[in-house]
């Protein structure tokens, strides 16, 4: 009621509202022609009034843009674009500004991005336009994209290098490891002492290279030779993963327990994997009492996370990180047999479905290794 | 039905170009029990030719098992498995796919061309032995296949 007192008085009073006008054309004035924003009426495809920061991303005076067609500045190629989208957003479709590639009075291409409002000039239809120089935005952009893509090759690339290196390493050594064992066989306590201690050594050498190799080629593989990713039952993963280590499970006394667990998306050949890894880690770096491994999971959103604990000797909380590299043992061969690269395939498989690895432990009181499957985030299959 | 196994050695095929693996897989053989006479082809050229009797391979003898590798120059083993399997004077012949290859695409292609087994080459020479017993005993032994009159 108050407002339309006012409003009331305003139209009683003519001197009043002029006076009003001519502020309200003031502040227009100035808005239109301070603005850091390209500012612009067009009225039938020419431009009729321009601002300085318009005149200044295109390269020209602002007077020598009056009365030009506006699509004359656009890159040609782009123009039926700009013309869709102008069109589309006039009529109320979309209201997010459009970018395309003008060209300068220098002939130089920059690339802008514009919205448009239809508006009255001067009494007729006219469309009110803005625009902003994102050339550098651009740039910057292309140049990540350069770089993810360098990168995403490079990575593929080396995936692809390890694995030919650890599958192509396998022969020779297997004629080095063969060759040196059948010397044992044939020739052992018929040459003297020393010759049986190198040829032991050498015996060695050749299997512990055999099953670095081995691990290298699994951990290669989970990139070049994953499948592509399903539904898959996390109860059904796990039990086939205790199926796998059913004799370890046994001889040690191990108990495996799991909650409720989810459907994910997933590689279900390397999610076995990942649970074998882990739980077959929990029972072989157990303490005097029969290992306990408990496997729960919980959901946020599209990411599930899995926790698997177990009673074992722990870890230091300084190796948190580095047990998950590869080749990275903390244990001689003697205490813990093993090549390092268990939790490196792990990292790796968790890595391909979107989530992280993590572990929470202290020497003498087990280990929790969480991780987690992202369902949104994941390779797509 | 093959009274004969028992009184010859066996023939065995071994198509290997590799001349350090074939001559494990001689050794190997010799650990084993089962008596027998090794050829070896080192292509499939040669492997070809000499099932098929020709040049100086006139008076081979027709082999009870083929031990055949996979990766070959000039004729590869997958080649020498389809044209052993698409001969009809051939096809009976146990052909055992001996690879460095794990690789599962090598495994389902060669049983898609009618290997009878497909086995890794174990890095440990023991095993290497045991495998080279167990293919010869039971492809030689055991199994009881058509003679060539059949």
């Amino acid at each position: 009621m108050k407002q339309m007192s006012k409003t009331s008085e305003l139209i009683a009073k003519p001197e009043v509202m002029a006076g009003e006008i001519k502020q309200s054309r003031e502040l227009f004035r100035i808005l239109f022609h301070r603005s850091p924003i390209g500012t612009y009426i067009i009225q039938n495809g020419h431009f009729r009034l321009v601002n300085r920061q318009l005149a200044y991303i295109l390269g020209y005076e602002e007077d020598e843009l009056i009365g030009r067609p506006s699509l004359g500045f656009v890159l040609a190629e782009d123009r039926d674009a700009v013309r869709e989208n102008a069109v589309r957003m006039l009529e109320g479709g979309c209201s997010l500004g459009y970018e395309f590639r003008i060209v300068t009075k220098q002939a130089k291409i920059k690339w802008v991005m514009e919205t448009v409002a239809p508006v009255h000039y001067q009494r007729k239809r006219a469309t009110l336009g803005s625009l902003i120089d994102v050339t550098e935005r651009k740039q910057v952009e292309e140049r990540l994209k350069q770089i993810t893509g360098e990168m995403q090759r490079s990575n593929t690339e080396l995936e692809q290098f390890a694995y030919v290196i650890s599958h192509d390493l396998q022969e020779p050594l297997r004629m080095v490891s063969s060759y040196t064992q059948l010397l044992a066989k044939r020739y052992s306590n018929k040459l003297d002492s020393d010759a049986d201690e190198f040829i032991a050594y050498a015996v060695d050498g050749a299997k512990r290279m055999q099953t670095l190799l081995h691990g290298l080629l699994e951990y290669s593989r989970v990139g070049t030779r994953g499948k592509p990713f399903s539904l898959v039952n996390c109860e059904h993963i796990v039990e086939q993963a205790m199926a796998n280590l059913k004799i370890a499970i046994e001889e040690s006394g191990a108990s495996v327990s799991y909650d409720v667990l989810p459907t994910v998306m997933g590689d279900e050949g390397q999610l076995v994997q990942l649970f074998q890894n882990l739980i077959g880690n929990a029972i072989k770096f157990r303490r005097e009492e029969p290992p306990q491994v408990h496997i729960s999971a919980g959901r946020r959103n599209s990411v599930v996370t899995f926790s698997v604990n177990d009673n074992g000797i722990g870890i230091n909380p300084q190796h948190s990180q580095s047990i998950f590299e590869i080749f990275r043992r903390l244990h001689t061969r003697e205490e813990y047999p093993g090549t390092g690269m268990g939790l490196a395939i792990c990292k790796k498989i968790v890595e391909r479905h979107g989530g992280h690895i993590s572990v929470h432990s202290q020497p003498g009181q087990g280990s929790t290794f969480h991780f987690s499957v992202d369902m949104a985030g994941g390779e797509s299959a | 039905m093959n009274s004969q196994i028992a009184e010859r050695p066996m023939e065995i095929l071994l198509v290997d170009d590799n001349p350090g693996d074939a001559r494990l897989t001689a050794e190997a053989l010799k650990d084993g029990e089962v008596e027998n006479r090794l050829h070896t082809a080192k292509d499939g050229m040669e492997a070809i030719a000499f099932l098929r009797r020709k040049g100086r391979y006139i008076d081979a003898p027709r082999p009870d098992l083929i031990l055949l590798d996979l990766n070959m120059p000039r004729m590869n083993g997958r080649q020498v498995l389809a044209e052993i399997k698409e001969d009809s004077a051939l096809k009976h012949i146990p052909v055992v796919i001996l690879t460095g290859s794990r690789d599962m695409d090598d495994i389902v292609k060669t049983y898609d061309l009618h290997a009878n087994c497909y086995v890794t080459k174990p890095i440990d020479f023991e095993q290497f032995i045991m495998v080279m017993k167990s293919i010869t005993d039971f492809w030689l032994t055991l199994v009881k296949l058509p003679t060539e009159e059949n």
